[in-house]
């Protein structure tokens, strides 16, 4: 690993043995990972469990490994050309394949010429080849990309702040495509689902964005708000008979005050202490609703939650005598998918308003205290800044907004229960913030639809979903280590005309 | 700046400190130290590492509370604060106490102009009717921004700072980093400004300019200062009064010329006659001088 950083035009000599070392290093740690996750799978037969042996597909994915290594290895060493002629005919090659087999039907029986037996791998695979040509045929053309790893993080910065700056374009068109998405042909149930998901998971990271990101508070806890909202409006809704409008404050006022609970006993913590009481009260959180069976019904959840209705006109079939629902007062024939495009149209309305409103406070003074709070706490002392309420000001409003998506959550599935809110739903929108670059808010909505998108496109993987959701934190983890697009701009300059210029690096 | 006490007010005293001590344990950092510090005047605090320089600082300031003693802060139009008695995160507003860090304590992740907005928090936070108005984006904020955008530019002109404003505090050089940090500390509008070593690390030049920007904070904005330095060239140059500390205790309270005289302040710097081995930092600051 260790390659000198200091950059050479002309090829070094290669040590065979050592490039030999090092992919051989990388082949063997995938051949003892993969012969037990690869290697064996267990397959239902009848009368039981067998174990079914791959170990073709280990052998494949070994000398994958090596190649691939051997390859980037080359790469770095400024020897392009070897790379460039294996990977590229293998790349032309594999998706020739795909395309024959996804347009001529396997009958033709070149599948088994493929090397794995899932075709989302073998994409993947097709992929990973034809970057690593493309990266050949860029070293060709220019000198060998060897940088420090400052001037890396350097570049992306600069990248960063462009694509932020192209947020200001890129952020209207996106907007745009989700606003139109239910009325393009392939809108089908299952991808306004999906958008929905993905979008409250923007909403979520948004609201967390402003204790983790802005106010550098790590809160692993975050779920707990999340429960609070979708435990107080499903608990309204059902007991008194309220709309989902009018549950919609309150629930987010309940998640605040649970976010100040939360935030009193923490203010003099930092850091990794600081993690780990937010931690636990996530799971205290989650232990009080599934212990507390009088009021919250326990483990057996709280089902018949109210579904949304549009101004007061429900998404039903066959409505009670004497009602009116939204097809009969529109005049238009029952179809199940309308409610799915309502709440598809809620939910982009409430990520919209968690939008404008962070955007707004950003440029108000209670945002920046946040931000020194995490820069330097002795030094906001110093300077007359108030931590406790700062910090707790920032506890509430992230937890309201976990508020408000907990209540969407709850009307939208109709049934909530303890099992919704474990720890790893925090994990996942902390993963989300800290991907998408801490404090960026254009960020968010990309790790959102990579971390939360993809991973519902890989549901043909089974069990290994979850393993694309690792594999694409692991890459942006490498890629970018301070997030996709980590850049700061300042939220006040000296004249009000002056474009914002960073004249910064 | 807001000269409406017009009247001289030389030699008027702005900060009491009354039989100040603060142990931590068994440590007694600061044992029954009496001072007066006057408005208008640079009072510098030397003495060796460890005699307890900064740990009055954190006292004065609100970082400790003090085991004994008594602080009082003669406030020029407010009246008087014992700050002894206050929360830390007061004294720099209410009573006006302003402060830098031996190390310096800069927001390094955001703009150069952020950081002087931040100083002006509270008056902001006011005006954004504590977020709520701000929200409605009313017009009220934002002409109390664009003041404090106003009253910053003053001081980035003032330490040269303008084109950089909008640097990440971070990047600048030290040397301006250290001037961030008194333009920041003026901009909360302080009547008493403590300034804990800040010539450590600057070369001969920059010592010079921070001497002038000193006594030209002294003369135009009419504060009191107090200076804790071990650049004596700083130290001698422009202070009006000087109180040394040694373990912990006052040793020595006068002008210049008679601190330099003092026995006492020989005795702790140079060492009784038997002590030869002079400890480092004095042995500099005694070349300097």
């Amino acid at each position: 690993m260790a390659v000198a950083s200091d950059a050479v035009t002309a090829p070094r000599p290669l040590d065979p043995a050592y490039v030999l070392k090092e992919a051989g290093a990388v082949a063997a740690i995938v051949f003892a990972l993969s012969i037990s996750l690869v290697g064996l799978k267990t397959e239902d037969v009848p009368g039981g469990i067998t174990v079914v042996t791959r170990f073709g597909a280990v052998a494949i994915v070994t000398v994958i490994a090596f190649f691939g290594r051997l390859g980037l290895i080359l790469l770095r060493e400024g020897r392009p050309f070897p790379v460039l002629v294996t990977a590229l005919p293998f790349a032309l090659a594999l998706f020739a394949l795909l395309l024959w087999d996804q347009l001529f039907a396997p009958e033709i029986g070149l599948r088994r010429f493929l090397p794995f037996g899932d075709m989302i791998i073998n994409w993947l695979l097709a992929i990973f080849a034809a970057i690593l040509a493309g990266r050949a045929a860029w070293t060709f053309r220019h000198e060998p990309r060897q940088q420090s790893a400052e001037k890396r993080e350097k570049k992306m910065d600069r990248v960063a702040a462009r694509v932020q700056r192209a947020a200001r374009v890129v952020g209207p068109l996106l907007l745009g495509c989700a606003i139109i998405l239910p009325f393009l042909p392939i809108a089908d149930r299952r991808l306004l689902d999906i958008g929905i998901l993905v979008m409250t998971y923007v909403m979520l990271g948004w609201g967390l964005n402003v204790v983790v990101g802005l106010a550098g508070l790590l809160d692993l806890g975050y779920v707990a708000f999340y429960a609070v909202g979708a435990y107080s409006y499903a608990l309204l809704a059902t007991h008194f008979d309220l709309g989902f409008w009018i549950c919609l404050p309150f629930a987010g006022i309940m998640a605040a005050f649970a976010g100040i609970l939360l935030g009193f006993p923490v203010l003099r913590l930092r850091g990794d202490y600081l993690a780990i009481v937010t931690l636990g009260f996530g799971e205290m959180v989650r232990i009080i609703l599934l212990n507390w069976y009088d009021f919250t019904n326990g483990p057996d959840g709280i089902s018949g939650i109210p579904r949304p209705s549009f101004f007061g006109l429900p998404f039903v079939r066959n409505p009670p005598e004497g009602t009116e629902t939204f097809h009969s007062f529109f005049g238009l024939s029952y179809s199940p998918i309308d409610r799915i495009i309502f709440l598809y149209y809620v939910i982009l309305l409430l990520a919209l308003a968690t939008n404008a409103f962070t955007l707004r406070i950003r440029k108000l003074p209670v945002s920046r205290a946040w931000e020194a709070l995490r820069e330097d706490e002795t030094a906001c002392r110093s300077l007359g800044i108030n931590p406790r309420n700062t910090k707790l000001t920032a506890f509430a409003i992230g937890a309201m907004f976990g508020g408000f998506g907990g209540s969407f959550f709850a009307t939208r599935q109709g049934f909530i229960s303890p099992e919704s809110f474990t720890f790893i739903e925090s994990a996942i929108i902390l993963a989300i913030v800290v991907l998408g670059g801490m404090g960026s808010q254009i960020g968010v909505v990309f790790a959102a639809i990579l971390l939360i998108g993809l991973p519902e496109f890989f549901r043909e993987l089974q069990q290994y979903r979850m393993l694309a959701f690792g594999a694409t934190m692991v890459t942006i983890m490498i890629w970018r280590p301070r997030g996709l697009l980590a850049h700061r701009e300042p939220t006040i300059h000296l004249s009000d005309e002056k474009t914002p210029t960073s004249h910064s690096r | 700046m807001n000269s409406r006490a017009t009247s001289d007010r030389h030699g008027t005293s702005l900060l009491t400190v009354e039989h100040l001590s603060m142990r931590f344990g068994g440590l007694v950092a600061v044992d029954d130290i009496s001072f007066r510090a006057n408005d208008r005047e640079i009072t510098a605090i030397i003495g060796p590492n460890g005699a307890g320089k900064t740990t009055m600082f954190n006292c004065l300031t609100g970082f400790y509370k003090p085991s004994v003693g008594r602080l009082t802060l003669h406030h020029p139009r407010k009246g008087d604060y014992q700050l002894e008695r206050m929360e830390g995160f007061h004294i720099p507003q209410q009573a006006g106490v302003a402060r830098t860090f031996q190390n310096i304590r800069l927001f390094p992740a955001m703009s150069v102009l952020e950081n002087l907005i931040i100083a002006q928090h509270n008056e902001l936070m006011r005006a954004s009717g504590y977020t709520v108005t701000g929200l409605l984006g009313l017009q009220h904020y934002k002409r109390a921004e664009r003041k404090a955008v106003e009253f910053s530019r003053y001081w980035l002109d003032r330490m040269g700072l303008t084109a950089r404003a909008e640097w990440e505090a971070g990047n600048l050089p030290y040397g301006d980093q250290r001037r961030l940090e008194i333009a920041r500390a003026m901009c909360i509008k302080p009547v008493l400004l403590c300034l804990d070593e800040p010539a450590a690390g600057l070369n001969a030049r920059e010592s010079a300019l921070l001497n002038e920007l000193l006594l030209f904070i002294r003369d135009e904005h009419k504060i009191g200062m107090l200076l804790i330095e071990h650049d004596m060239s700083v130290v001698m140059g422009i202070s009006d009064h000087i109180v040394v500390l040694d373990y912990g205790r006052k040793i020595s309270d006068g002008t210049p010329e008679s601190v330099r005289n003092d026995p006492a302040v020989i005795r702790a710097y140079l060492g009784e006659e038997e002590d030869a081995d002079l400890r480092p930092e004095v042995a500099r600051d005694i070349k300097k001088n």
